[in-house]
């Protein structure tokens, strides 16, 4: 729990999505559930009811429903940039369900550990980085150089 | 002949002690030594390690603030001007940029700082117009003051 001990990233998008076309970054999402153990009577419900209507709101994600023998039902969502992650849906309610999925389509597959900043910039200066030259007269750039003319009347 | 009471004396402390010193070593894998090995030893050392993570989380404030300050006193005295003349004119020109937003300036925007400078600079000496001068209508226009509504 200490900041070196636990992982952390700079605050990020995806490719600047957003910034032209928004593209939805979750690519998959698949139900595992059982279909007679009582843990998984939540996503059953959910099936039900609105698993056919979420996945034609969002035409990007690809929705599986994975009846099988598991001790546990889980949904696993893969994103864009690779991240899979599993979420155990364990003796939840269809409307639980529902806002975790919600919540699992809206973000990005980055890493949900803490952001160092919550600000980012390409270009963080416009006028020009400070060095300790900025504020010097140019004159310091000036070299003058003097003939010396004593030395050839001499010789 | 078969020797049946050997294993009845071997007991099994429990199977989960491998995972309770896990949760323990795996905040000091960072650490220096053995005691990111050894668990009598990360034991101390993760509690003072969070120890000093909760301590810190106050005193950060603190350091920000006086890396802050230290930033704009430099950057003030490059245009010969010190860093309190600095702030209580810039509080006086109602001008509310706070020391983060200050030292970020300095460093990003060089010109857009010594403009600042240059503000406190003149209402400094507006002031000690009208501080040493006679007392009348201040002439300077930076130490009218702005009303919002």
């Amino acid at each position: 729990m200490t900041s070196r001990g636990t992982p952390s990233r700079f605050l990020k998008s995806v490719l600047q999505n957003g910034v032209g076309r928004y593209v939805c970054q979750l690519k998959r999402l698949s139900l595992v559930f059982s279909k007679d153990s009582a843990n998984s009577l939540g996503v059953r419900e959910f099936i039900e009811d609105g698993v056919v209507d979420f996945a034609r709101q969002n035409p990007g994600i690809v929705v599986y429903v994975a009846p099988e023998k598991c001790s546990i039902p889980k949904i696993v969502a893969e994103y864009l940039n690779g991240t899979v992650k599993e979420e155990p849906v364990n003796r939840k309610t269809s409307e639980e369900i529902r806002q975790l999925i919600k919540k699992l389509s809206v973000q990005s597959g980055l890493e949900v550990i803490r952001i160092r900043k919550p600000f980012h910039t390409d270009s963080p200066s416009i006028q020009g980085q400070w060095h300790p030259f900025v504020n010097r007269s140019p004159s310091l750039r000036v070299q003058r150089f003097v003939k010396e003319k004593s030395k050839l009347e001499s010789s | 002949m078969v020797f049946l009471s050997l294993s009845r004396w071997i007991r099994s402390r429990g199977p989960d002690r491998y995972w309770r010193v896990q949760e323990v070593l795996k905040h000091a894998r960072h650490f220096r030594g053995r005691k990111n090995r050894c668990f009598r030893l990360a034991v101390r050392s993760v509690r003072r390690a969070f120890v000093f993570a909760t301590k810190a989380r106050k005193a950060k404030k603190r350091i920000m603030r006086t890396l802050w300050i230290s930033r704009i006193a430099a950057a003030t005295r490059e245009h010969g001007m010190k860093y309190p003349a600095l702030i209580h004119n810039l509080l006086k020109c109602q001008v509310a940029l706070n020391r983060k937003v200050l030292s970020d300036l300095a460093i990003t925007e060089p010109r857009t700082f010594k403009s600042l400078a240059s503000l406190a600079k003149r209402r400094r000496e507006e002031g000690f117009l009208v501080a040493l001068g006679d007392k009348g209508e201040p002439e300077g226009i930076f130490s009218r003051i702005v009303h919002s509504q």
